[in-house]
This record gives structure tokens, C-alpha cells and sequence, in this order.
């Protein structure tokens, strides 16, 4: 299976990003962590690919997530 | 057939999962279904009064109890209940995904943050309205934002928000606010608060989000326009237990109301933490409950008699 890029937009007291984050260290998924807090170019651009200002937003390839929806990301990482 | 459970927890807060790990230990097969992860204790920066634990964040103590709840065998399902109903000697609990089985119920569903029930709320939920300050405020850097409520969580969501955007209306609907003096003060001497007093939120408006609140003043009944990039609701929080009414017997505030070993009205439906109408809303408290709502539920399951009082007699 190819590696998919999944990147992660959070805030310090997101409890669903950090449930995230814990999902892919347990599954061994690497990935890239954005603090939209203390970037504000990255907050605009999760807004813009969202639609929304709720966080987490997770993007898997060029798939856009809002939410901790772990089915969905199960999905579309192949895990079981 | 479905898989029937032990134990079913309604609720993943401090009660729900302190109910799971001692659920577990007992070896009681159990599912956790919860809307969220830590309810309202998964809002709070910092937590200095849970034992053990000199500071540490709300979202930290969570992972912490669901981690050991998890070792013994929990399981947790992002679910919302809508009925649960006895059906022969079993308890269904049917949610917004699916249909369970269960021996027993714990109900430790906490309490749902109240809403304004102004025009445009739910529509810019996500896009500028939201009910948790700590997670949500940094993203407001440099913007204008609201506030509404006068107590200590709508203060202290003024304050930090004072910390992070460019301005604050706290909008308060009386003149005075409920919050500690200490904490007034401090709002009142922030230069970016601008205080909002006699004033409710009539209407939230935007285009893709939220771009200005109508606010209403309760005495001249005055309409002001006010440009907010955000909206954070801090009024309170209602406990939502009208879908039970039927099954188990609640106070006049809707609470769930249990005797001291945590038993409700219903034979096999146990209730643990904030839904009920146990005095001092604390986590420490919600987790002792669990606890005993947990132990409880298994003495009922193994036929052990003489822990819970029988309901109808002063005990």
C-alpha cells in the first residue's frame, strides 16, 4: 500500500485531536500536525477547504474530514 | 442475534468511565456509548481539585481514565441514545446508529450546554457559534468575538478570549453578573471586554459565517448591531432527560433521581455523575459514583442482595 500524506489542523485543548492523533500513533500512520492557533495562514486555509472553523480537520490525500470520523479515515487508510 | 451486554453506559464522562474500569474489573462485559468524549470536564483548561493530580487538563484526566477502562475491556461507541426501553428481562437501548442488548444500564450522560435559541444559532454552529471556548477561542487571533452568559465560565471565556482577540463583547441579559468578584474585576479592568449589560442575542447573522449579532436590550427593547467574527455561548447547561421520563423517576429539574447506592427507579437502570441529583457537580464526585453505580449494577446482575435501598421505603 502507498503512503498516503494525512495532515491534522488542532488547537491545544481539542480533545477529538488529540483522539485523532492517538489513532494514527497507535496505527502507526505518520503524520503532520498543524496548530492552527499559532498559525494564522493555516487557520485560513483549513477554513477555506472546510468550510468551517471546527476543529480537527484531517486531510488524507486530498480528502477533507471534518471531525474525528474515524470510520471514514479507517477507510480511507485501508485499516481494518 | 445481536450480542447481548452486561452493561450498557450512557455517557463517557469521569462517572461513565470510572463505571467502565470498575465494570471491567469485574469482568462485566461492557459498551460504552457516549455523543462525546469527557462532556463538559473535556472543556476545562485546567483541573486542580481532582485528587492525584496537583494540575492537569480536562482532555489529559480523560484519556487517562478511558486508557484504563480500556485495559479491562471497554468498549466505546460514538453514539447518541435516543430510547431505551425494557423489552422481557433485557433493556434496549436504541441510538441514532443501532440497537442494543443489555443486562443493566448506567445512565452518566452529564448535562448538554444550553443554547440561546436565537435566530441564525444553528446554522453558524461551526462557522463562528460555539459552545467550548477553550477548544474553539484560538482561533478568533485578532478577531472580534462575543461572549454571552454571567457566570464564572462565561467570565473566564471572556478573559481568555480577551488574551487572544482583538476585542470582547460580554453580553450579559442582567446588570449584574453571577461570576466571583475576583473574576469581575478583572473583566471590568480588561481594556479589549467592552461589557454588554440588560442585553440578549436576538439574531446571529453571516453569509458562509458569522459576520454580526443583534442584540436587544430587555428594558427599552432597542435593537443594536454588533460585527463579531465569532459567537461563544457560556449560559449553563440543562439536563436532557425527557426521552426517560417514563423509565425512571426524575426531580422537577429533570434530573435523574438515585438513592445511595446509585440505583434509580427502574430495577437494572443505575445512574452515576451530573444527570443526577446528586449534590456538587465535580468530577471527583461523578467518578466515585461511577463507581458505585458500577459496583451496584453488579451486585444487581449477581443477584446480591442487600446493598441498594428498595425504592418507596425511607431507608
Amino acid at each position: 500500500m502507498a503512503t498516503k500524506k494525512v495532515k491534522i489542523y488542532t488547537t491545544d485543548y481539542c480533545v477529538y485531536c488529540r483522539a485523532a492523533k492517538d489513532f494514527f500513533v497507535k496505527n502507526k500512520i505518520p503524520f503532520e500536525e498543524i496548530n492552527v492557533g499559532e498559525d494564522e495562514e493555516a487557520l485560513n486555509e483549513m477554513v477555506t477547504i472546510s468550510g468551517q472553523m471546527g476543529v480537527p480537520v484531517i486531510v488524507i490525500d486530498n480528502e477533507v474530514i471534518i471531525g474525528f470520523n474515524e470510520p471514514k479515515i479507517r477507510k480511507l487508510l485501508g485499516l481494518k | 442475534m445481536e450480542q447481548i451486554y452486561d452493561l450498557v453506559i450512557v455517557g463517557a464522562g469521569p462517572a461513565g468511565l470510572t463505571a467502565a474500569l470498575y465494570a471491567g474489573r469485574k469482568g462485566l462485559k461492557s459498551l460504552i456509548l457516549s455523543v462525546d468524549l469527557g462532556g463538559q470536564i473535556a472543556k476545562s483548561p485546567t483541573i486542580e481539585n481532582f485528587p492525584g493530580f496537583e494540575e492537569i487538563s480536562g482532555v489529559e484526566l480523560i484519556e487517562k481514565i478511558l486508557a484504563q477502562a480500556k485495559k479491562y475491556g471497554a468498549e466505546l461507541a460514538f453514539e447518541e441514545v435516543n430510547s431505551i426501553s425494557k423489552q422481557n428481562k433485557l433493556f434496549a437501548i436504541k441510538t441514532n446508529k443501532a440497537k442494543y442488548f443489555s443486562k443493566a444500564v448506567i445512565l452518566a450522560f452529564g448535562k448538554t450546554p444550553r443554547t440561546l435559541d436565537a435566530k441564525g444559532e444553528k446554522e453558524f454552529l461551526g462557522k463562528g457559534v460555539s459552545y467550548c471556548a477553550t477548544c474553539d477561542m484560538p482561533l478568533f487571533k485578532n478577531k472580534i468575538v462575543a461572549v454571552v452568559g454571567g457566570g464564572n465560565s462565561a467570565l473566564e471565556a471572556a478573559l481568555y478570549g480577551a488574551s487572544i482577540a482583538k476585542k470582547v463583547y460580554l453580553i450579559h441579559r442582567r446588570a449584574e453578573f453571577r461570576a466571583d468578584s475576583t473574576t469581575v474585576q478583572k473583566a471590568k479592568s480588561t481594556k479589549n471586554i467592552e461589557l454588554v449589560l440588560n442585553s440578549i442575542v436576538k439574531e446571529i447573522k453571516g453569509d458562509r459565517f458569522v459576520k454580526s449579532i443583534l442584540v436587544e436590550d430587555v428594558n427599552t427593547k432597542k435593537l443594536t448591531e454588533l460585527a463579531v467574527d465569532g459567537v461563544f455561548v457560556e449560559i449553563g447547561f440543562d439536563t436532557k432527560t425527557d426521552f426517560l421520563k417514563d423509565l425512571v423517576k426524575l426531580d422537577e429539574s429533570g434530573q435523574i433521581i438515585i438513592d445511595n447506592s446509585c440505583a434509580t427507579s427502574c430495577e437494572g437502570i443505575f445512574a452515576a455523575g451530573d444527570v443526577t441529583n446528586t449534590p456538587f457537580k465535580q468530577a471527583v464526585v461523578a467518578a466515585g459514583e461511577g463507581c458505585k453505580a458500577a459496583l451496584s449494577a453488579y451486585n444487581w446482575l449477581k443477584g446480591i442482595k442487600g446493598v441498594a435501598a428498595e425504592w418507596g421505603k425511607p431507608s
